[in-house]
């Protein structure tokens, strides 16, 4: 990315303020970039790669690992590896089907053969042709295999990272994300229900930001608020976790609130009496599967968001793509045990949220607006002070505390 | 009824070196060791490749591509590589001059 002259003279410091002000120059500077890329997603981190319905034993699904491309895959066995969708010869990518079944990874350039563990099984010509060429008596095919991370898994979820020194695990999700993965993930076997995938044009961060940004959610979102589903007079927690890491919000789903309209939701001019939902299935949780009457979401630096609305279960996964681009994956999943009727209102559901969700529709659009008028002013501050200048846990919508929190911790990984 | 068919002259199967031939259509290879010949399937079951364009060590041929090897008395594959399926074994015999070969088993 070409820098202007006066790009070049912003001092790169943070503001004295503090972390209710972020600077702007965060959302396009590569060297920032290629910093989070190295002491986050490369660093001491468990990435989120995908769940273990999405693979049968002798099956593999491509994901990514900050920018590389990584492949999962499980062994007859039923063992998961992980390993770099590149070639140990020349770094062709392997393969670019999203999932499938294979015995063996055949490069398509020079038709190195790996197996499903990462080794290096053989590769033509080893031996030359007609007696000349080949590799030497010495190349050792068990020095060239594909790079391989360490894999780790809860429930039905599965991580990698390059990292020997980042704690295990569940101690890096801490317990109160085990808590919420495990209602999610960990009680029944899980099923694939789709995906749907966008690129969306902005820094990671301000997607990022975004999911810890209750503030938006019924001002922008008027699906939101217009039906009730989630209104800033209902209870809500905004809780920082593990430094500022990961973060949860969680609300209590109460369908009397449709109808009462007390002074908070008053303040908002999307709710409108004129506008009636057809099929209410969308927005009512005629299965109560958690038995806990609640809705929520929480983040696991530094790949996804999970989310539950109602019976639809989705993973927002995150990978970056350059500092002004980022692709969105969806993985919308049920549990192998459900019934007809479920199936059927996990799908219908599913329209709430997505690249056209009801109510995520705006988020990608309005970043992608928001990306190049951050890019042109890099010496401009964001103002983060909705809820007070704290980084605690609080018990409304009206805060930016979780913007807070991340941004502490980030300052100090990145020793901003 | 084990039919035999020829397949090479004597002295075209030579120590050190497959001789790639066919019996009905089924690609095989020949092989000598002092006054032995055997023959096996000469397809690799990984892909499709012709193992007489291997390399042959010590009573092993290894397969171009990816390095499966197979005894070439037997066409038993040696576990741990990219085939995990054995090649065919035929029996042999020499009679005036010639090579033939019967029908093709798996040992
Ligand atoms: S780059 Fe994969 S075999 Fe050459
Ligand atoms: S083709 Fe023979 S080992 Fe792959
Ligand atoms: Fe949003």
């Amino acid at each position: 990315m070409p820098q202007s002259k006066q790009d070049k003279n912003i001092e790169r410091s943070w503001p004295k303020e503090g972390v209710i002000r972020v600077p702007a120059w965060i959302y396009s500077d590569p060297d920032i970039y290629a910093r989070e890329l190295e002491t986050f997603h490369y660093g001491d981190t468990w990435n989120y790669v995908g769940l273990d319905c999405e693979i049968e034993p002798g099956g593999y699904k491509r994901s990514w690992v900050g920018e590389r491309p990584v492949l999962v895959t499980r062994t007859e066995d039923g063992e998961i590896h992980v390993m770099e969708n590149r070639c140990a010869h020349r770094g062709a990518m392997l393969c670019w089907k999203n999932s499938g079944k294979a015995k063996d990874i055949t490069c398509p350039y020079h038709h190195w053969a790996y197996n499903l563990g990462g080794d290096l099984m053989g590769l033509p010509f080893l031996r030359g042709a007609g007696g000349k060429g080949g590799m030497p008596r010495d190349f050792d095919k068990s020095k060239h295999g594909l790079t391989k991370l360490r894999v780790a898994r809860r429930g039905g979820s599965i991580w990698a990272t390059y990292s020997d020194d980042v704690p295990p695990l569940d101690d890096y999700l801490g317990p109160e994300i085990l808590e919420r993965l495990d209602r999610l993930v960990s009680r029944r076997p899980l099923r694939l229900v789709g995906y749907s995938r966008q690129i969306v044009d902005s820094n990671w961060k301000l997607y990022w930001e975004n999911s810890r940004d209750p503030y938006h959610a019924t001002l922008m979102h008027p699906f939101l608020s217009t039906f009730g589903i989630l209104r800033t007079d209902g209870d809500y927690d905004s809780v920082p976790l593990q430094e500022g890491r990961h973060e949860y919000t969680f609300s209590r789903y109460n369908p009397e609130l449709r109808n009462s309209t007390s002074e908070a939701s008053r303040q908002i001019k999307s709710i409108r009496s004129d506008l009636e939902m057809r099929d209410k299935e969308v927005v009512n949780s005629v299965v109560d599967e958690f038995q806990d009457g609640m809705m929520g979401a929480f983040q696991v630096f530094p790949t996804i968001l999970v989310q539950q609305y109602f019976n639809c279960l989705v993973i927002r996964h995150i990978i970056l793509k350059g500092p002004g681009k980022h692709e969105l994956t969806w993985t919308y999943f049920g549990y192998a045990d459900d019934d007809e009727q479920v199936r059927e209102l996990r799908l219908k559901q599913s329209n709430l949220v997505g690249p056209a969700g009801f109510v995520s529709l705006e988020d990608s659009e309005m970043l992608a607006l928001m990306q190049p008028v951050v890019e042109s002013r890099p010496d401009a501050e964001q103002v983060i002070e909705m809820g007070g200048h704290g980084t605690e846990a609080q018990s409304t919508m009206m805060t930016e505390n979780l913007i807070r929190a991340f941004y502490d911790f980030y300052r100090r990984e990145m020793g901003l | 009824m084990n039919e035999w068919v020829r397949v090479a002259s004597v002295d075209e199967v030579v120590e050190g070196e497959a001789f790639a031939s066919e019996r009905k259509g089924e690609a095989i290879a020949l092989y000598r060791e002092g006054d032995d010949i055997y023959a096996i399937g000469d397809v690799c079951p990984h892909e499709t490749v012709r193992l007489s364009e291997g390399w042959l060590e010590n009573g092993l041929i290894e397969c171009p591509l990816h390095q499966s090897c197979f005894e070439i008395r037997t066409g038993k594959v040696i576990e741990g590589g990219a085939a995990y399926e054995d090649v065919a074994c035929y029996e042999v015999k020499v009679e005036g001059g010639s090579v033939y070969v019967g029908e093709g088993r798996r040992p």
